[in-house]
């Protein structure tokens, strides 16, 4: 089967530090990928680098089979990302943002419109249609973000902490459209700093720490493989097999003593 | 500073640190290093302005102390203040408003953020030039009477503070109004209304031009007690007073003075305790969209152009016109058909004819906060462009078209306004005028896109004064537009030389060629440099 995601030593160098090393990631096609790591592990520059929002320093990347670095712009109108800083534009309304980037990935302009006035509704946004996105409070933005990340339907989604900052409800509503989406074939590949969200979602995890990806694989293989050393036959909680992999909680060495 | 508690003091310590640190952090980039360069620079230019405006300043009150003439000083003290207060209003892309709501979740008290506010909202060049020169008049004064010096002393600090307060209270009024859309619709008719008030200027100047020599003196003396009422007139009126030995006499001026300070700082502190007390409406009522802007209607589709191009023209133009600062700053072209208007039956329209090209040269210089930092507007949203599955160059391309078409509506708005009030431009000017856009727009474009994409920076577009560019953005585009007008005013003066204006139009149609060649050039390499660039683009563009 071709990987939806495919990277060979893919690394990244800001100066002397280096942020992501040598990382060899492969997620097949229909899998919902989830990829963990403590912060500043590497997470979002190697989502940045997934989605040509950042260069390598050296390695490689093909998204569905195409290299990204020579087929940029192929690449992107596959795929659709929530990014970091979700890159909307404040000062347009909803559903102006979402006319405009469906546009931006070629949908026809009654399309656009059409599936802006359908995800403005799925998302229970249409409350606030007048509203400029500036004045939207963090959780409508995310789900406005993430609206525009699927509105050209991509058959990969790169999502960067999508359910930080959402209601429950919300939330919801979200992982629904999301496992909707695989179960039609697509691949999501989230970062998430809520490992119940992921352990829930995710069929597959990679963990990235010190920007080395330390573990990969099948969520439940991973738990059973790990396990087996404390008590066999038993599987860790994926916050249990984060901890063990990352180097595990850290104990104060000494107590904050003029903390109330 | 006398009267603040020891911890508003070490706020003020570390608010003063923070400046500090994040100007030394700032160098840390190639970036931060040219800004500190041009920012040197832009320091010596205002240094050597404020210089020479004090010397002047000085030479001529000590000129008027020596011959007994202070009350003369007034008109030195107007056109200080006429020039604080105006300056920054005007000339926005020079002033900065700094954004120091985030110091308000800290515990400070409002006598702490009030004075964080105004010394911050000071360190700008209107302020430091209004200083140097009064401190010229003093200088002259004082070399020449001696005897003055409290007194001349005394008269430019209540001067000096009136101004810093009044500068500071004016710039947070509009700021305030610009933010919400109701004052902002407001704000506009009075701006016409001014406009159309203005207009009447012209036909008095007339009337009173016509009126005997002695007649006319008789009108300006109603004015004097007008402007001796004044802020700038009462701080010449306590000289002169203090100059005639009329200790008692001054007292008075002195007193008003000091009133109108008072009420500077009751306006100032009016709205920076409404701020400071969570009462901001910045971006709120702003950026509440009219109510067809509710339906979900297909976007726009421009004739012969993608639809990305379309998308991001749609955008552009959507952007324009939710920015009260920016309408703000491109209703300016208008002042240049208000003064036409004003001046139409005096000497200016034995000149009329140079008036379009040289309001088009204005339009496109009011332009340059928009061309060379395009995408300081779009904060987050560069990331929308990077991902988006199109070249860049289109997106580039459709922000100078969105651009373009702002330009061509004010220079049509001018044209007809030139043509009504005089009579329309003799073709040989039209010619002209194109053929010089046709040479500087591509080279201003082109920089401009250069620059937006070499040194970003995130602007505010709901809040005045936040639309200032880069030091080094600034220093550029002005370097630019020095060269393109000069070139256009070496045209017209050919043509003037020669008495054969088709000569500077072939010169500029010449020029076009190279300027539209580079240009295309530029636009074809625009994806490669964006590929260098899109992590320092977004990077500064995201920042909190």
């Amino acid at each position: 089967m071709e990987a939806a995601i495919l990277t060979e030593n893919l690394t990244r160098r800001f100066g002397d530090f280096t942020a992501v090393q040598d990382v060899n990631l492969r997620v097949e096609t229909g899998q919902f990928y989830g990829f963990l790591g403590p912060n500043g592990a590497g997470k979002s520059t190697t989502i940045k680098m997934l989605t040509g929002l950042m260069a390598p320093t050296s390695g490689r990347m093909q998204i569905l089979g195409v290299d990204l670095a020579t087929h940029m712009v192929d690449v992107k109108r596959q795929i659709g990302v929530v990014p970091e800083g979700m890159a909307l534009f404040g000062r347009l309304t909803g559903s102006e943002y979402l006319n405009f980037v469906g546009r931006m990935y070629g949908l026809d302009r009654t399309t656009a419109a059409q599936r802006a006035a359908e995800l403005l509704e799925f998302m229970e946004l249409t409350d606030h249609p007048k509203t400029l996105i500036t004045d939207y409070s963090h959780g409508m933005q995310k789900k406005l973000a993430m609206a525009a990340a699927v509105i050209h339907g991509p058959k990969v989604l790169f999502l960067d902490e999508p359910f930080e900052g959402v209601d429950a409800i919300a939330s919801n509503t979200l992982k629904a459209m999301l496992q909707r989406m695989i179960s039609r074939g697509a691949t999501i590949f989230l970062t998430s700093h809520v490992l119940e969200i992921v352990e829930r979602l995710c069929t597959h995890v990679g963990i990235i720490n010190n920007g080395r990806l330390v573990a990969q694989g099948p969520l439940d293989d991973l738990r059973v493989s790990t396990a087996d050393e404390a008590s066999p036959g038993e599987r860790m909680s994926l916050e249990e097999f984060f901890l063990k992999t990352v180097g595990g909680p850290r104990t104060a060495a000494q107590e904050l003593s003029w903390l109330g | 500073m006398a009267g603040l508690a020891p911890d508003s003091r070490e706020q003020l310590r570390a608010v003063a640190t923070l400046r500090w640190r994040l100007v030394l952090n700032s160098l840390r980039s190639v970036r931060g290093r040219m800004n500190l360069v041009s920012r040197s620079i832009a320091g010596l230019l205002v240094t050597a302005a404020g210089l020479g405006g004090a010397f002047a300043l000085g030479a001529t009150a000590w000129e008027l102390t020596r011959t007994h003439k202070l009350e003369w000083l007034a008109a030195f003290f107007w056109i200080v203040f006429l020039f604080w207060q105006f300056f920054p209003v005007m000339a926005t892309a020079f002033t900065q408003n700094i954004d120091t709501s985030a110091l308000l979740r800290f515990p400070l008290s409002y006598k702490t953020y009030f004075f964080v506010r105004l010394a911050m909202g000071t360190l700008d060049i209107a302020t430091a030039l209004g200083l140097f020169w009064s401190f010229g008049l003093v200088i002259g004064i004082s070399a020449a009477a001696p005897r003055l010096i409290p007194w001349a002393v005394v008269a430019v600090l209540g001067f000096i503070v009136f101004n810093v307060l009044l500068a500071r209270a004016i710039f947070v009024w509009i700021e305030h109004w610009l933010s919400r859309r109701r004052s902002r619709e407001i704000m506009g008719l009075l701006f016409f209304v001014l406009m159309i008030g203005f207009q009447f200027i012209g036909p008095a100047l007339d009337h009173y031009a016509k009126k005997p020599t002695g007649q006319r003196f008789g009108y300006v003396a109603k004015l004097v007690p007008v402007q001796r009422a004044l802020p700038p007139g009462l701080s010449a009126s306590v000289i002169a007073a203090a100059g005639s030995g009329n200790a008692s006499g001054l007292l008075g001026p002195l007193a008003l003075l000091i009133a109108y300070s008072g009420a500077a700082l009751a306006l100032l502190h009016l709205r920076l305790r409404q701020q400071y007390r969570g009462e901001n409406p910045e971006g709120n009522a702003a950026s509440t969209a009219t109510a067809e802007d509710a339906a979900i209607r297909p976007g726009w589709k421009l004739p012969f152009f993608s639809a990305p191009v379309s998308a991001v023209f749609e955008k552009e133009v959507r952007y324009f016109s939710r920015s009260g600062p920016m309408l703000f700053t491109m209703i300016m072209p208008l002042v240049v058909i208000l003064l036409l208007w004003g001046g139409r039956k005096s000497f200016l329209q034995h000149q009329s004819e140079f008036f379009f090209p040289i309001g088009a040269g204005y339009c496109l210089l009011v332009m340059t906060n928009l061309v060379y930092n395009s995408f300081g507007g779009d904060g987050g949203g560069i990331q929308s462009f990077l991902m988006a599955p199109i070249t860049f160059r289109q997106v580039v391309f459709a922000k100078n078209l969105a651009q373009f078409a702002v330009l061509v509506v004010e220079v049509a708005i001018l044209l007809l306004g030139v043509s009504l009030i005089y009579r329309p431009p003799h073709p040989v000017f039209l010619v002209l005028t194109f053929c010089w856009y046709l040479f500087a727009a591509p080279i201003n474009f082109g920089v401009g896109n250069l620059l937006s994409l070499y040194s970003p920076k995130k602007i505010d577009y709901a809040v005045f004064g936040r639309q200032r560019a880069s030091e080094t953005t600034i220093f550029a585009s002005l370097g630019v537009q020095l060269v393109v007008m000069g070139i256009g005013a070496f045209a017209i003066f050919l043509g003037y030389h020669y008495d054969n204006y088709w000569l500077g139009t072939l010169i500029l149609a010449v020029l076009a060629i190279p300027a539209i060649t580079a240009y295309l050039i530029l636009m074809r390499r625009i994806d490669a440099i964006v590929m260098t660039r899109r992590e320092v683009l977004a990077t500064e563009l995201c920042k909190a």
